[in-house]
């Protein structure tokens, strides 16, 4: 343990001891599924009891948007060690499709917006052959060379609208955009929370801890990234596609917004990368604070961005989640002299990490 | 150098696990590996030892797909599997441990070992499958056997080099291979925790779970635990035989004291 993890162990210990946090963890990973089903009851009620469209409703919907956003980029980025910077091209395809659907083809929205998801996962699977053969900082660099060449192709082609974009006329009402992204969130937390304790979930956190060992176990790497990348593209595409109508226009700058690809990271890694509660609690925590600090003091929201990206990398590179984890796990570990002591009182496979 | 006398190309003598048919690997101009024979028999634990630089991490290397030999072939379980990529040597049977420890520090000691074990391939319904009652039992008894019970739901980053060993050691033994390669198992250490660990192979050995082929620097711990032993220098097989043969045999004393 380093110097400074001691120091650190030693303020948290301060504020609550290792035991119940342990305890806290076991709870969550012993009863995931019955707090995803609590949680999304919820998360339904409010326009049930007297939400009515408008300010609140539009931050709670961007909420899960955001949500939607973090935790696909942290399926490739977290899970699988690949930090892309381009997953807001899958998120400007989705839009793009689904405006030139529903507006220049009649098309209904809830087609349009499968349709946006299919084309991101396709385009996934023919730009992941290209980039996933990349590591580390190449890779990041690549696919921002994607999202940047997604952007330029955009604000060239008629189809697209060009530089103006596509403006959306006909738009469904707030409260369903609050549902359908909320829906979106929800299934792809189930859907993420389920695969992190499967075989091919394994087997993506493998590829991030030491890709030449897992080749060398007998694993066709390059298959597996591309399945999480399509996955993530696939969630990616369907918000892009909500966020045509719930913005009512598309345009390069916005469906492709290499800020909001940051922002999404900044909240997996405050939360904690490579967990699945902890890009849930990013995108809520700090989508909050943007908010509020873009009403209070208008235009420092970037700033904020940058600062909390500077605290959270030197802090704590595990996030929320991730540091409390390792801080539980840790004092286990030397509360028992570095080694096992028998009667551990969780035998169950943890899962959600 | 021994002569293969095999008729048929790739068929392998009777048990043989692994069989390289004269492996070259080039560098430039440099030879690592020069025309090397070497053969492992089902059950059987071989060493291959040599001087720095003698060529067998390069000759593990081949092996395992990392590196393609130049020439020659290699024949795992009496199949040619010259020129296969990396992964696909590993699924037809053969495990591999590196010189620095590998194992997945962020996940934790039981999905390092839940990962490890092949059953039912990778089709789609098998990955996208959690772990059974089964599998986790078969995982804490591996753990219980190397003395690592109770650390299951640690990160395995977390715990010690000579730990980490154990558990890659483990995940070996979970994956069943046909032939596990250990490519300096003894290497950092201490000694008691090499004792047990010499134990552990011993017993996975008797229990017919593991046929081994090591490198190994460490000469009291190559000569205790294998049976036959292969001397390599500047990449030629020089000699073959039992520790105790290989102990008496001058070509091995010279290549060892730098004479030629």
């Amino acid at each position: 343990m380093t110097a400074a993890e001691s120091e650190g162990d030693g303020l948290l210990r301060t504020v609550v001891p290792p035991g119940q946090v342990r305890r806290l963890f076991r709870f969550c990973d012993a009863h995931g599924w019955t707090l995803l089903v609590v949680g999304a009851v919820i998360g339904a009620l409010p326009p049930l009891v007297g939400l009515e469209p408008g300010y609140y409703m539009t931050v709670i919907s961007e909420m899960f948007l955001f949500t939607v956003l973090a935790l696909s980029w942290d399926v490739i980025g977290g899970q699988t060690g690949y930090p892309s910077f381009g997953n807001m091209a899958f998120f400007g395809i989705g839009a793009y499709v689904t405006a030139i659907l529903v507006e220049d083809f009649a098309v209904g929205f809830p087609v349009a917006m499968v349709a946006a998801g299919i084309l991101a996962v396709a385009f996934a699977a023919v730009i992941g052959v290209v980039v996933l053969r990349l590591r580390g900082h190449y890779f990041a660099i690549a696919t921002l060379g994607v999202l940047l060449a997604a952007q330029q192709i955009s604000r060239n082609l008629d189809v697209t609208g060009g530089a103006s974009g596509k403006i959306l006329l006909e738009v469904p009402t707030g409260t369903v955009f609050y549902y359908l992204f909320f829906g979106v969130m929800i299934a792809e937390i189930a859907v993420v929370y389920y695969l992190t304790n499967t075989r091919f979930g394994f087997i993506l956190n493998a590829i991030r801890d030491d890709e030449a060992k897992a080749t060398a176990m007998g694993f066709n790497t390059t298959y597996y990234k591309t399945a999480a990348w399509m996955l993530a593209a696939l969630f990616t595409g369907l918000a892009g596609g909500g966020f045509s109508l719930f913005n009512t226009f598309v345009d390069p700058q916005t469906a492709y917004n290499g800020a909001w690809n940051v922002e999404l990271i900044v909240m997996a890694f405050l939360g904690g990368s490579g967990t699945v509660v902890g890009p849930i609690i990013g995108a809520f925590g700090l989508h909050t604070v943007i908010e509020v600090v873009e009403t209070a003091f208008v235009g420092w929201q970037l700033v904020l961005l940058g600062v909390a990206i500077i605290v959270t990398v030197i802090a704590f590179p595990q996030g929320i989640v991730g540091t409390l984890r390792e801080y539980a796990s840790t004092m286990e570990y030397y509360e028992r002299g570095g080694m096992a002591a028998e009667g551990t009182d969780d035998e169950e496979v943890t899962a959600g990490e | 150098m021994s002569e293969t006398t095999d008729a048929v190309p790739g068929a392998s003598s009777d048990g043989a696990v692994l069989r390289t048919d004269g492996v070259t690997k080039r560098f430039g101009g440099l030879t690592a590996v020069d025309d090397v024979d070497v053969e492992v028999s089902q059950g059987e634990i071989v060493g291959l030892i040599g001087p720095n630089g003698a060529g067998k991490s390069t000759l593990f290397n081949c092996i395992t797909g990392t590196l393609s030999a130049d020439e020659g072939h290699v024949y795992l379980q009496g199949r040619d599997v010259t020129g296969w990529p990396e992964h696909k040597i590993a699924r037809a049977g053969l495990g591999r441990m590196f010189q620095e420890t590998r194992i997945f520090g962020n996940m934790t000691v039981r999905k390092n070992l839940l990962l490890a074990a092949q059953e039912g391939g990778a089709s789609v319904g098998n990955l996208l499958r959690t772990p059974d009652e089964d599998l986790v039992h078969r995982t804490d008894e591996l753990l219980d056997r190397v003395d690592l019970g109770g650390l299951a739901d640690t990160r395995a980053g977390r715990l010690s080099f000579g730990q980490q060993k154990l558990i890659e050691f483990a995940m070996e033994l979970m994956s069943e291979p046909d032939l596990l390669l250990m490519d300096e198992p003894a290497g950092g250490i201490n000694p008691s925790m090499l004792e047990n660990l010499i134990s552990y192979i011993r017993t996975a050995n008797e229990r017919e779970e593991a046929t081994i082929f090591l490198v190994e620097h460490n000469m009291d711990f190559v000569m205790e635990i294998a049976e036959r032993i292969y001397v390599l220098a500047h990449g030629e097989r020089i000699a073959e035989g039992t520790p105790e043969e290989i102990r008496n045999d001058q070509r091995v004393l010279d290549a060892y004291l730098g004479r030629e």
